[in-house]
């Protein structure tokens, strides 16, 4: 009988995004994924307009800024602030737990299980409570006519 | 005591057939269930009476195995752990273990999570080659240096956690977070001194620092090691050894069986005399 | 321990991006905040207002500092996210080599801007 190989099963980029049911942290990390894209595209366009268009003199710099006051790259402007500030109090939630600091000492478990990150989850959800409160206040700052 | 209502529920189960070529497909089943029935039996029922081509893993039916981990509505259970009547559904959808390529039907090839396994050395390493070899005492651990480690040493090897893991979803090369939290069960036991050759096997491009604590693993896990807790306190030890700051940890001495030891009992007179 | 000393760089870059980075949305962005607090400036994406910017060294410090990070950060992550979809060590290599590159050119000119403005 010929040997046939395994069919492969693997999810893909797409497991990324959805493999079943999950809870918080698997969707902090896809956010927290999505956001450094973003964070990075942003700072190509902003390294390009910054550099070559900055060095090329008042003309082409205030024309530049003047595209720029265009409604849909305010909005853009803010949701890069928004996107950032998740980013850092993300990133900073993830230096302390990927170290170990504030996840407990490993103990025998008992049924019903509680892994150390939910254990610890009302501290992920503060965090998404200060981006919350942060992007409510940028929002002030990006209506009152500042960009 | 009240009889309890046997409900008919319905099955979709996942069906690929090798020889046969083709893409997976699903085939519906009627099963019935009463409380207790558990997803295992139904598919025990459906190999039994309806379908005996249908093809999963199982054994001891009482979640201590690790051979029945399936997907099942979207999460990856043990088959035999989960009961029918918690889904709350009349209709069960039932696939392999996502991120493990399918020999048939159900049952899933575990061999690169064995060879992941077998690459971080799961076995206490010590200097002593001899002692090893031809073991003449015990090594000292107190319960708190047990309690260290323990919780990772339940792990059962179902291959759960390697199917929530999204880094695992496309990562060949990734090691997974069951081997990973086995490199850090036997870099945490006392009596090991082997850390160092650990330590670089997961210290490689596609190992502990793949890990972005999406923390799927310790969700899914069916025996609560929390593999999760396991990489991360890894990744402090990478830390501690990349930026020098980990002292020298003194491996568990070796005692000797004690020589002195207590009166022996005698063995009681049996109390029904043998037929002469 | 090569890949961890890379890794950990990378998590101090984000450490030191949060403050930079901080500084500069603050200055460029928030000034309806910083009214608040007493601070008042004009446009400051204004011609002047970069100008002035541009010929101070602690901007150009500022800058240049904050361009080094992040370049370090997110080419650090990028190549982390595309080494989770090669399938081979080889290829791994080639992604590694050619992300070093991009930065080292990148960086290269886009330090050189502010200094360029300061020294104009």
């Amino acid at each position: 009988m010929k040997q046939r190989q395994p069919r492969q099963n693997y999810l893909g980029a797409g497991g990324w995004v959805w493999a079943g049911k999950y809870k918080l942290e698997r969707y902090l990390y896809l956010l927290h994924r999505v956001t450094g894209l973003g964070l990075l595209l942003f700072g190509i366009i902003h390294l390009i307009m910054t550099t070559f268009f900055r060095i090329q003199g008042q003309d082409v710099w205030e024309s530049t800024i003047a595209v720029l006051h265009n409604p849909v790259f305010k909005v853009g402007a803010y949701m890069v602030v928004v996107a950032f500030v998740f980013h850092a109090l993300n990133g900073l939630r993830l230096i302390l737990q990927e170290f170990g600091f504030t996840l407990g000492r490993p103990i025998p478990p008992v049924y019903p299980y509680k892994d150390a990150l939910r254990k610890k989850r009302p501290w992920a959800v503060i965090i998404i409570a200060v981006v919350g409160i942060l992007a409510v206040v940028f929002l002030y700052d990006f209506i009152s006519g500042g960009w | 005591m009240t009889e309890s209502s046997t409900k008919q529920i319905a099955f979709k189960v996942q069906r690929y057939d090798p020889e046969q070529g083709g893409a997976p497909h699903w085939q519906q089943f009627t099963v019935p269930s009463s409380r207790g029935t558990t997803v295992l039996d139904g598919l025990i029922y459906i190999k039994e009476n309806l379908d005996s081509t249908l093809a999963f893993r199982t054994s001891c039916r009482m979640g201590i195995c690790g051979s029945c981990g399936m997907l099942i509505n979207s999460y990856p259970h043990l088959a035999c752990h989960t009961q029918i009547e918690e889904f709350h559904s009349n209709t069960l959808t039932v696939r392999p273990l996502p991120n493990l390529s399918i020999i048939k039907d159900l049952v899933v090839d575990l061999t690169p999570m064995f060879h992941n396994h077998k690459s971080i050395k799961p076995y206490i390493l010590r200097q002593d080659a001899q002692e090893m070899r031809t073991p003449t005492s015990e090594f000292a651990q107190i319960p708190q240096e047990l309690n260290d480690f323990l919780q990772f040493a339940y792990c059962i090897k179902c291959g759960i956690c390697v199917s929530a893991c999204p880094t695992s979803a496309s990562d060949r090369l990734f090691l997974g977070p069951q081997a990973l939290a086995q490199c850090y069960r036997y870099c945490a036991d006392n009596r090991d001194e082997g850390q160092q050759e650990r330590l670089r096997v997961a210290d490689t491009n596609h190992g502990a620092w793949h890990c972005h604590l999406a923390g799927a693993c310790s969700e899914a896990c069916p025996k609560g090691v929390d593999p999760a807790l396991a990489i991360q306190l890894l990744k402090r030890r990478l830390a501690s050894q990349a930026l020098g700051l980990r002292g020298k940890r003194q491996a568990s001495s070796v005692v000797s069986p004690p020589t002195q030891t207590k009166p022996k009992i005698p063995f009681p007179e049996f109390t029904v005399k043998g037929s002469a | 321990m090569r890949t961890t000393r890379f890794h950990l760089l990378h998590i101090l870059a984000g450490v030191l991006i949060a403050v930079l980075l901080g500084i500069h949305m603050v200055r460029l962005h928030l000034d309806a905040i910083l009214e608040f607090f007493g601070v008042d400036s004009e446009d400051p994406t204004s011609w002047t207002s970069m100008i002035d910017r541009a010929s101070q060294g602690i901007w150009a410090a500022l800058y240049i500092a904050l361009l080094a990070v992040a370049l370090y950060h997110a080419l650090y992550g990028l190549r982390g996210i595309i080494l989770e979809l090669t399938p081979s060590a080889k290829a791994g290599r080639v992604v590694t080599w050619s992300f070093i590159i991009i930065g080292i050119v990148v960086f290269g000119w886009s330090a050189y801007v502010p200094l360029h403005l300061l020294s104009s």
